[in-house]
């Protein structure tokens, strides 16, 4: 037997179990003492019995053969110590290294620092996220005061506009219904700025005295505004009543004026019509 | 002998009665079991001289053939569970310088010496069987393996030679011990892997353990 690679027999061999078994004995004994290579694989033997015994994985006979047998020799007392010795350092480090790992209380306190910790960046987070909206809602109201100003601003100069728009329109009128056709109805526009409408009609012939006009829609179910107005000859003889009318009851509609004569009951009443628009 | 001894290499064997030759070369000597162990017979230094001087004639070289063959010789009597390994080599030894004359043609000392070994062993397990069974009390108080206490010196020593290892030794020696239960057995696979397998990994460790000067053997 020149080498042994067999473990396990190494492992009966040092517990004592094949001493009984002469021959096999003899032959791993002068093995191992005639050949260094496998002295190694004996110490490791060695070293793993040890460890299953500090483990307590060894079965009753192995740890019975261990206790009555493999540690008899101080030297394999001594190993034994040194593996405890050994193992103390490790895990005394490892507590040093890794407090949480090894004891309940070291771990509760790095429990709560993580409980601590999580709290401290929620509020962080809190206190960020409050602050950020807080800067939002100035951001925000700061853009509601520069909003107003601009509907102010937009405001007057919308007043400054309208100030600039034409308060009276004129509506000239020349054919009555009988001789007017649809098509070239007379209209005027009627915007927001509009006051009144400056009305000029001309009257057929040579006409005198007042004449009593009245603002009618077309149907002439309403009468909107009346007033007796006397007309304005001109040098060839030429009538024209002159006059104007409040602009905001016209809506966009066809309305009517009615032109009778004040003084003479046998003139037929005109009808002059006209088509409102109302503008934006 | 006195310069080699002066060196304080080697620890000379001690004395021991040796007895009559009982039969062919395994059993040729046997010692007297009618002798007390403190009755033994002291080993002159003319008698070690000659056992050195038939291992070599370089005194040097003498002394560590003597050296290699007491590390043997020991490692084998722990190995095969003696409580003084030591004393069973002295008397191995005894044994051996007391019969030098007569085996001055083995072909080699080592197997010479190992073969008085083995019977020094048989004869001290006879003793120790025969006292136990006289005794049976000294069986029931074989020494308990209590908790040892470690002194702060200890612990310096070790952590001064952990710091002496290799960085990779250290991380391997580190994690070879920790974890309990599956993660040890994860960890130490995955170490194995690292270095050619479980058992080039256990060699390995033990390897380690021999640098801090825990050795199971004196060398």
């Amino acid at each position: 037997m020149n080498e042994i690679t067999d473990r396990g027999l190494i492992r009966q061999y040092l517990l004592g179990k094949i001493d009984a078994q002469t021959e096999l004995e003899e032959k791993l004994s002068e093995c191992i003492f005639t050949n260094e290579k496998v002295t190694d694989i004996v110490d490791s033997v060695e070293d793993e019995i040890l460890e299953n015994y500090l483990e307590g994985s060894l079965d009753p006979t192995e740890k019975d053969a261990v206790e009555k047998y493999f540690l008899q020799a101080p030297e394999r007392k001594e190993k034994l110590r040194f593996a405890k010795l050994l193992a103390f350092h490790l895990k005394k480090k490892a507590f040093d290294v890794l407090p949480h790992v090894s004891f309940t209380q070291a771990g509760s306190w790095y429990s709560h620092f993580r409980t601590y910790g999580m709290l401290a960046a929620l509020a962080l987070v809190l206190v960020a996220s409050l602050v950020y909206i807080g800067g939002l809602q100035q951001k925000h109201a700061q853009l509601e005061t520069q909003l107003a100003q601009e509907k102010e601003q937009s405001s007057a100069l919308a007043k400054q506009a309208e100030l600039l728009q034409p308060t009276i329109v004129p509506l000239t009128l020349v054919a009555d219904r009988a001789r007017g056709t649809e098509s070239s109805m007379p209209q005027v526009e009627v915007k927001s700025s509009t006051r009144r409408i400056m009305v000029e009609i001309a009257l057929p012939g040579a006409s005198s005295g007042a004449f009593d006009v009245r603002l009618e829609n077309k149907n002439g179910g309403a009468q909107l505004w009346s007033a007796r107005v006397s007309p304005l000859i001109s040098r060839d003889g030429d009538a024209r009543l002159v006059f104007d009318v409040p602009a905001d009851a016209i809506q966009s509609d066809v309305y009517s004026f009615l032109v009778t004569s004040a003084s003479s009951a046998n003139q037929s009443a005109r009808h002059y019509d006209f088509q409102a628009k109302l503008a934006n | 002998m006195v310069k080699t001894l002066l060196l304080g290499g080697f620890r000379p064997a001690g004395g021991l009665q040796v007895g009559e030759s009982t039969s062919g070369e395994r059993q040729v000597y046997s010692v007297s079991p009618m002798v007390a162990r403190g009755a033994k017979k002291a080993l002159t230094p003319d008698a070690f001289g000659k056992f050195l001087r038939w291992l070599s004639q370089n005194d040097e070289e003498a002394v560590r053939e003597y050296q290699s063959i007491r590390m043997r010789l020991v490692r084998y009597f722990v190995h095969k569970g003696c409580p003084d390994p030591d004393d069973l080599f002295d008397r191995t030894i005894d044994v051996v310088v007391g019969k030098i004359d007569e085996c001055g043609d083995c072909p080699s000392l080592p197997a010479y010496c190992f073969g008085v070994a083995k019977n020094i062993w048989r004869q001290d397990l006879r003793e120790r069987n025969l006292a136990q069974s006289v005794d049976p009390e000294e069986n029931m108080a074989l020494p308990a393996h209590p908790e040892p206490s470690f002194s702060e010196q200890e612990l310096k020593c070790l952590e001064h030679c952990v710091e002496q290892l290799s960085p990779s030794d250290r991380e391997i020696v580190s994690q070879y011990h920790q974890s309990q239960g599956h993660d040890k057995i994860e960890t130490r696979k995955r170490l194995a892997d690292g270095v050619g397998g479980l058992n080039a990994l256990r060699i390995k460790m033990c390897r380690i353990r021999k640098i801090f000067g825990f050795a199971s053997l004196p060398v």
